[in-house]
C-alpha cells in the first residue's frame, strides 16, 4: 500500500481506513477523542500527560514555554494560550514521538513510510535510539493522530511506547544469524510484544518496564543483565536428559536497569521451556503491577522491588501467580508459528573473491562487516552518526536492502542499522551504494562510533550536551586515526565510548569502557558544563559490570581527557590486559591525578570556551552577571564542604576498588553528611557535626522545604541520605557499590540545590540576611 | 485564483510548503557557522514569528545542516542533494503576517518573501561576513504533504500559480522569465526548481 500516490482524499483517517489493523485503529480512536477533550478542558492534566505518553507523544526542551538564551529565560509565547498537553507543558511546543520498532527489525516499506514522516512532520532526520526505537523531534501534538495512522498503516505502533508501562520489547540484532546462539530469539520477542502490548495485567505498573532478550550470555547485543526482564537463550536435553535430543528454552533475569542508580539482574529462572516464558512474564507484571512502588517515582521501578524483597521471595510471588493464572491460548499459540521473522537471503552466497575493490572497502570490510552462522552470508552494519539518518537516506537503505535481502533492516542499541542475510560476492557492491548515500562510513562498534542520548538537544532532563559531545568526539578520533594519534592504536579501536545528558543513562554510560554523564559545577560565580568520567563498565556478556565515576571534568575538556586515559592504557597496559582489567589494576585514584589539572576552571574572563557547552554558544550558567562578593564568599563555604564530600566519596570508590565494602559504605555516608552539611551552612553556620544534627536540620531546612527536591527527581536523592542514615550498618559488596551510587548522585543535587539557592539570592538579596 | 479542488483538499488549502534558495558559492560556509547566528536570531527576536530552538544536524551526510525551528516554520542551512541553501519549510500559519492568507497565490507570495527576508538576513550577518550569498533566481519548490496528491491537473495548476508568483516577485525582473522543472523520483516530494 503506498501512501504516496494514493488519491487526493480529505484525511489520513479516510485515506488509509482499510489499512489500518483494527485493534490499533480503535486505540488511535480513542487517543484523538482525548486530545480534543482536552482542548475543551474536560480532561485532567496529569491524566492526558500520562495518556499521551502511553502513545508515545513525549515532551521535549523549552516545553514550559521558557528558554533561556544565556542571559536571561525568556517566555516563549505560543499562539495556544493557557492549553496544556500535560503540568506545565505547553500544547504548542514542539515535542517527540517515540516509535516503536521490536527487537528493531523494519521492512523497505516502513523505512519508506517512516521517511515520509521525519520530512512532513518533524525535521527531516529519524533517529535511533538506544533501544532501538526510532524517534522524530519538533513534532506538534495536533499531527499525532495522522503520525499513528501512517504508522499504523505499515504495522508500526507508538502504543506504550512511553509512560509505565511495557516499553520496546529489544533483542540482539544478530538473532537468527549469529554464530554463537543456540536458536534465533526473534519469534520469541515477538511474540512477548504482541502478548504484552495493551495486556491488562501490563497497565497498573509504577513505572516503565523494559524487556530485552539475547541469543548467548557472552555477547553486549541484547543486554539482558541491564533490563526489568532480561531473557537469554538456553537449550538442554529434552526432558531433563531422560532422553534424546535438545529443548529450547531461556534464563530468565529479573531486576535489571540502568537510570540513576544501576542494579545487575538477577535470575528469576535458570531454564524455562518456551511454552513457559509468556506466562512467566505475565506472572511478573502482575507481582510489578501488584506490589510495585506507586507513589514514590524514584524508587518505583522492578529493581527496587526485587532489591527490597529479595530474589527468593520476588520469585515464591511469581510462582504464586503463575499458580493461579487463568489458561490463555496465547501462551503457545505462537510456537505453531516460529517462522514468522524468519528472514531468507535473496542472493546467492557466494564467496566474495579476489579482486578490485572500492576506495576505503578493506577498512569497512573490517569494521562492518560480521560472517554469519549460515556460510557465504555476512551482516552489514551502517555506522550512524549521533543514530540520525536523513528520510533520504532511509529511502535510499530500503532500496540497497530490496536489491540485497528482500529489504530487511534491524537497528541495533548502538544505534546503528544492521543489514543481514547479504551474499559475501555482493559486498564490494552494496558497499559503493551505500557509500553514495553516505551510509558507508567504517569504524562501526568501534572507538569512533560513540553512542549518546538527546541530552539537552531535546531532552527536558538535559544537563549537558551529550550529542554535542559525542559529535565533537567523533570528529577528534577520525583526525586521530588519519593522523596516527594516540587513538588511532590497536589497544583502543574497539573501547566503547557512551555520554549522557544526565545520571538517567538513556546512553547507557554505566556500560562503556569510557562513559560519561552530565552534571555542571560553580566556578567564577558562574554554572561551568561537566561530565563525569566513567569508568569500569562492562559491554561484554550483555553488560556484565558497571562502571563508576572517577572525576568531573568540564565539558569542552573532555576530550583531552579521552586522548590521556586511552594514552595511558596504550602505554602501560600489559599483554592481553582488557581496558576493564587495566583500569582495575592502576586503579582510579591514578585517573583521577591523571585528569586533575583539567577540573581546574580558568576565571571567566581568562576563557569564556569552558562557560559554554558543546554546539551551544550560550553562556552555560543561569546566573545572573550581577553575583556580588558577598554571595562568592558563602557559595566558595559551600562549594569547600561540596568538595570535601566529593574527596571522601572518592576514597570510598577506591575502598570498593580494593573490596573493603565496609569502608566504602561507611565513605559514602560520612560524604552525604558532609554535603548535607555544606549545604547546611547556608542557613546555620553554626551547624555541628552530629549525624543525627545533621540529618535533623537538612531535613527541616532543605527536605520539608523541599528546597533540595529535585525539579524532576523530587525527594529522590534526600531520601538517599535518609535511608543510609536509618541503616549506616548494612554492607554487602553490592550495597556498598549502590551507596557509592548514591552518594555521587546526592552530591551531585547538592551542588545543583546551592545552584539554586544562589540564584535565588541574586534575584532578591535580603533572602540572605533572613 | 482559487485553485480549490472538488475531489479532497484543494491548493489553497495545502500549508505545508518548502522553499529552498540556493547558495551562490557551496563551499562559502561550513553549517556549523550558523548554530551561532541561529541562536542570535532567537535572542534578538530577528524575525517576526515564534522562534523557538536550534538543531545540529551538520554531521549527517547531505541532511538539513543546521536548523532553526520556529513555531510556523523550520529555517535551515540545509545541504540537500550537496547544494547548500536557505531552505524555509513552513508548517503552520499562526503569526500575525500570515492573517489573511487564503489562496495558493498568496501563500507562494508569502513563502518568497520569508524566505528571502531571511536569505537577506543571513547575507548581512556580521558573523558570516558576507561570505554567503544566494542565487534568488535557482529556487526549489516542495509540497511538503503527501495528502495531496501528484495527478496531472495538481501539477500544472502548482506551476503555474509558482511561475505567476515568481514573476510577480523581484526574480521576475531583471534578467528575463524564470523557466520550471519538476525535479525528483515520484515518490519524493513534488518538487519544481527553476531552470
Amino acid at each position: 500500500m503506498s501512501q504516496q500516490t494514493a488519491n487526493g482524499t480529505a484525511s489520513w483517517k479516510a485515506r488509509l481506513e482499510r489499512w489500518i489493523p483494527p485493534h490499533l485503529d480503535e486505540q488511535i480512536e480513542i487517543y484523538e477523542t482525548q486530545l480534543e477533550q482536552k482542548r475543551q478542558g474536560k480532561i485532567d492534566d496529569k491524566v492526558f500527560a500520562e495518556t499521551r505518553l502511553r502513545r508515545g507523544v513525549y515532551g521535549q526542551r523549552y516545553d514550559n514555554g521558557q528558554r533561556h538564551d544565556g542571559t536571561a529565560s525568556r517566555a516563549l509565547e505560543y499562539p495556544c494560550g493557557d492549553l496544556t498537553k500535560g503540568p506545565n507543558t505547553v500544547w504548542d511546543a514542539p515535542g517527540m514521538l517515540r516509535i516503536k520498532i521490536p527487537f528493531g527489525a523494519m521492512n523497505g516499506e516502513q523505512m519508506e513510510v517512516l521517511a515520509d514522516l521525519a520530512e512532513e512532520y518533524s525535521d527531516g532526520i529519524a533517529h535511533v535510539t538506544t533501544r532501538q526505537d526510532i524517534q522524530l523531534h519538533f513534532i506538534h501534538i495536533d499531527d499525532t493522530p495522522d503520525l499513528m495512522r501512517r504508522l499504523a498503516a505499515v504495522d508500526i505502533t507508538t502504543q506504550e511506547a512511553c509512560g509505565n508501562s511495557v516499553r520496546n520489547v529489544t533483542a540482539c540484532p544478530m538473532a537468527g544469524v549469529c554464530r554463537d546462539e543456540p536458536f534465533d530469539v526473534s519469534p520469541y520477542a515477538h511474540a512477548l510484544t504482541h502478548f504484552l502490548l495493551g495486556h491488562k495485567d501490563a497497565q497498573d505498573f509504577g513505572r516503565k518496564f523494559k524487556i530485552a532478550f539475547s541469543g548467548c550470555e557472552q555477547h553486549a547485543c541484547g543486554l539482558a543483565n541491564m533490563h526489568d526482564l532480561g531473557v537469554v537463550a538456553q537449550v538442554r536435553k529434552a526432558g531433563n536428559g531422560t532422553s534424546s535430543g535438545t529443548e529450547r528454552g531461556f534464563r530468565v533475569y529479573v531486576g535489571g536497569g540502568l537510570g540513576a542508580v544501576p542494579h545487575q539482574a538477577k535470575v528469576l529462572r535458570e531454564f524455562v521451556r518456551e511454552d513457559e516464558l509468556l506466562p512467566l512474564a505475565q506472572a511478573v507484571c502482575r507481582v510489578f503491577g501488584r506490589l510495585g512502588e506507586k507513589r514514590n517515582r524514584a524508587r518505583a521501578r522492578v529493581k527496587f522491588l526485587v532489591a527490597k524483597l529479595g530474589i527468593e521471595e520476588f520469585t515464591r510471588l511469581v510462582d504464586e501467580e503463575l499458580a493461579v493464572l487463568p489458561a490463555d491460548d496465547r501462551w503457545t499459540a505462537y510456537l505453531d508459528d516460529l517462522s514468522v521473522t524468519d528472514e531468507a537471503p535473496t542472493r546467492p552466497a557466494a564467496t566474495l573473491e579476489p579482486g578490485p575493490r572500492p576506495e576505503g572497502f578493506a577498512e569497512w570490510l573490517g569494521s562492518n562487516v560480521q560472517r554469519q552462522r549460515q556460510p557465504g552470508y555476512v551482516t552489514v552494519a551502517v555506522n550512524l552518526p549521533l543514530g540520525d539518518l536523513t528520510s533520504t537516506q532511509l529511502r535510499d537503505l530500503a532500496d540497497t536492502a530490496r536489491r540485497y535481502n528482500g529489504g530487511l533492516v534491524r537497528n541495533t542499541v548502538e544505534q546503528n542499522i544492521v543489514l543481514r542475510n547479504i551474499g559475501e560476492a555482493d559486498l564490494p557492491a552494496l558497499y559503493v551504494e551505500l557509500r553514495a548515500a553516505g551510509l558507508g562510513a567504517p569504524g562501526a562498534s568501534s572507538l569512533v562510533d560513540v553512542t549518546a542520548c538527546p541530552g539537552t538537544d531535546t531532552c527536558k532532563l538535559g544537563i549537558s550536551a551529550s550529542r554535542g559531545l559525542a559529535g565533537e568526539l567523533r570528529k577528534r578520533i577520525a583526525t586521530s586515526i588519519r593522523t596516527t594519534g594516540v587513538l588511532a592504536d590497536e589497544a583502543v579501536k574497539d573501547l566503547r565510548i557512551k555520554v549522557s545528558g544526565c545520571f538517567n543513562s538513556c546512553g547507557q554510560h554505566h556500560v562503556a569502557d569510557i562513559g560519561f554523564y552530565g552534571v555542571s559545577r560553580k566556578s567564577d560565580g558562574r554554572t561551568v558544563p561537566h561530565f563525569q568520567v566513567i569508568l569500569g563498565g562492562q559491554w561484554t556478556e550483555n553488560a556484565g559490570s558497571y562502571g563508576l565515576a572517577v572525576v568531573a571534568v568540564p565539558a569542552k575538556r573532555i576530550p583531552e581527557a579521552v586522548e590521556r586515559i586511552a594514552g595511558l592504557y596504550v602505554a602501560e597496559r600489559e599483554k592481553g590486559e582488557t581496558f576493564q582489567s587495566f583500569i582495575a589494576r592502576v586503579g582510579k585514584a591514578r585517573v583521577r591525578q591523571l585528569l586533575d589539572d583539567l577540573t581546574k576552571l580558568p576565571m571567566y574572563l581568562e576563557d569564556r570556551n569552558l562557560y559554554s557547552d558543546w554546539g551551544d554558544p550560550r553562556e552555560y550558567t543561569i546566573g545572573d552577571l550581577g553575583v556580588g562578593e558577598c554571595a562568592g564568599e558563602v557559595v566558595t563555604a559551600v562549594e569547600f564542604g561540596l568538595s570535601a564530600a566529593e574527596r571522601e566519596v572518592f576514597q570510598g570508590l577506591l575502598e570498593l576498588d580494593r573490596g573493603e565494602a565496609e569502608g566504602a559504605a561507611a565513605k559514602a555516608y560520612t560524604a552525604m553528611l558532609q554535603a548535607a552539611r555544606a549545604l547546611i551552612t547556608t542557613e546555620n553556620i553554626d551547624i555541628g557535626t552530629a549525624p543525627q544534627e545533621i540529618v535533623d536540620e537538612f531535613r527541616t531546612r532543605f527536605y520539608d522545604s523541599e528546597l533540595f527536591f529535585d525539579p524532576y527527581a523530587g525527594a529522590k536523592f534526600a531520601n538517599y541520605l535518609f535511608r543510609v542514615h536509618g541503616d549506616p550498618e548494612t554492607a554487602s559488596g553490592e550495597e556498598a557499590h549502590r551507596r557509592i551510587e548514591e552518594a555521587q548522585l546526592f552530591i551531585e543535587a547538592a551542588h545543583a540545590c546551592n545552584q539554586r539557592i544562589s540564584q535565588a539570592q541574586v534575584a532578591d538579596p535580603l533572602r540572605r540576611a533572613v | 485564483m482559487s485553485t480549490a479542488s472538488t475531489s479532497g483538499p484543494g491548493l489553497d488549502d495545502l500549508v505545508k510548503l518548502e522553499l529552498k534558495v540556493l547558495a551562490k558559492d557551496e563551499s562559502a560556509a561550513a553549517a556549523e557557522e550558523f548554530i551561532p547566528v541561529f541562536h542570535r536570531w532567537i535572542t534578538e527576536r530577528v524575525l517576526p514569528e515564534l522562534l523557538i530552538d536550534v538543531a545540529d544536524y551538520s554531521h549527517v551526510h547531505e541532511g538539513p545542516g543546521v536548523l532553526l525551528v520556529g513555531h510556523d516554520a523550520i529555517y535551515a542551512y540545509d545541504q540537500s542533494r550537496g547544494e547548500p541553501g536557505l531552505l524555509y519549510s513552513r508548517r503552520r500559519e499562526t503569526a500575525p503576517e500570515s492573517a489573511g492568507i487564503a489562496t495558493l497565490d498568496q501563500r507562494l507570495d508569502s513563502l518568497l518573501r520569508c524566505a528571502f527576508r531571511a536569505c537577506d538576513q543571513i547575507e548581512a550577518e556580521p558573523q558570516l561576513a558576507g561570505r554567503v550569498t544566494f542565487d534568488r533566481r535557482r529556487i526549489e519548490l516542495r509540497v511538503n504533504d503527501r495528502l495531496f496528491a501528484a495527478d496531472d491537473d495538481m501539477v500544472a495548476a502548482l506551476e503555474s500559480a509558482f511561475s505567476r508568483a515568481l514573476a510577480a516577485s523581484d526574480i521576475g525582473n531583471g534578467d528575463g522569465p524564470v523557466t520550471l522543472e519538476r525535479i525528483g523520483e515520484a515518490r519524493e516530494r513534488l518538487t519544481f526548481r527553476t531552470a
